[in-house]
């Protein structure tokens, strides 16, 4: 229905992005989307410090997605039984949200 | 008063009619898109086509299982041979993950890897599994997921194309097919740190030879040990003998030895 490629996600918050999986498994296909997607041009041209990195590993360990915010937060999403629209629409509320706090913040400083 | 006593609208009295026929301008049939008479949209609005709706709505009926059918598209198959092809004439084939590059790195990447005789290949997912299930290549099968490129070559220069790889952040290496054997990205890397051929044949041939050696250096210690003994005690007795002009038996002894 909703192309993944079509959600746009604001880096703008964010610190770093850590995407780990093991390609022999047979459950990291959303993740794999999940780093193609987000290492599209519109998506990284948000944020050019944001650095994504990609760990190949081949211990069996389940996909994992670790998203490290400029204000220390941190997400973790087990990418095992998510989908990638999933995945990137929780990202990308999470960053709306650290955006739209933000503004109010700077917002409250300037009046 | 005057006009509305009679049954008949007489048209003088300022009366319009509903109805206007335009008497010059366009014709019936026209170039333009003409407005209907009003009693012909009447008739269209009227007569316009109902679809009689199916007795059980379609959401309520489980979907047919649309076939994708084989096709055998001439291309498709080109596409595959082209595949087993690649499969069979490369030592080392590397599987990666292509997230979206910009294409002047693109350009740069592939000139640094032909260098070193590495080709890449962009290949599409529907297309390598058919392949891969029916060779033997089955366990390659679930790295195919999302968008792929192959890194094919006929030398192994792991080191090199691993150094490539490290500059570009984008291409994430999964795994590689080398010399028929299936090797991760912790395989790869070891396969990069492994000395090159000739060094490591130096060094078993030396591991190898050092065991005979140590055995005959262990055998002949004793003899070896004896000779020694004698030779030591043949000079003192010459030593001790000064002006005896013969030499006696030790010559024969140090001969042997």
């Amino acid at each position: 229905k909703k192309m993944a490629s079509k959600i746009r996600v604001v880096l703008r918050p964010v610190k770093s992005i850590v995407v780990r999986f093991c390609p022999f498994e047979s459950n990291v296909e959303s993740t794999r989307k999940f780093l193609g997607c987000i290492n599209h041009k519109k998506i990284q041209a948000t944020n050019r410090n944001c650095e994504v990195t990609a760990d190949v590993r081949h211990d069996g360990s389940e996909p994992l997605v670790d998203v490290m915010f400029a204000d220390g937060e941190r997400l973790i999403m087990k990418g095992a039984n998510l989908t990638t629209i999933e995945m990137l629409t929780a990202l990308g509320s999470r960053c709306n949200a650290k955006e739209l706090m933000e503004e109010q913040k700077s917002k409250k400083k300037n009046p | 008063a005057p006009a509305l006593s009679a049954a008949r609208l007489p048209l003088s009295t300022g009366w319009l009619p509903a109805l206007q026929f335009v008497r010059r301008g366009s014709k019936a049939v026209t170039r333009h898109w003409k407005a209907m008479h009003f009693q012909r949209q009447k008739l269209m609005a009227v007569t316009e086509y109902v679809a009689p709706r199916p007795a059980v709505p379609p959401r309520c009926l489980t979907p047919r299982k649309e076939r994708v059918e084989e096709e055998d598209n001439g291309y498709a198959r080109l596409l595959r041979r082209q595949v087993e092809e690649v499969f069979r004439d490369n030592r080392m084939i590397a599987v990666c993950q292509y997230n979206s590059m910009p294409g002047e790195d693109m350009v740069l990447m592939r000139h640094y890897l032909r260098k070193h005789n590495i080709e890449v290949k962009f290949v599409l997912n529907e297309i390598v599994r058919p392949v891969l299930s029916q060779s033997k290549y089955k366990n390659l099968l679930p790295l195919f997921v999302a968008r792929n490129i192959l890194l094919v070559s006929p030398e192994l220069k792991a080191k090199e194309m691993l150094r490539v790889l490290k500059g570009m952040p984008q291409i994430n290496l999964l795994g590689a097919c080398i010399d028929n054997t299936i090797l991760s990205r912790q395989g790869v890397e070891n396969l990069a740190k492994l000395p090159s051929l000739e060094v490591s044949q130096g060094q078993t041939v030396g591991a190898l030879a050092l065991l005979p050696s140590q055995m005959s250096s262990l055998l002949q210690r004793g003899s070896a040990h004896l000779t020694a003994l004698l030779d030591e005690h043949i000079r003192r007795l010459q030593a001790r003998e000064t002006g005896s002009p013969a030499e006696p038996a030790p010559a024969q002894s140090s001969g042997t030895h």
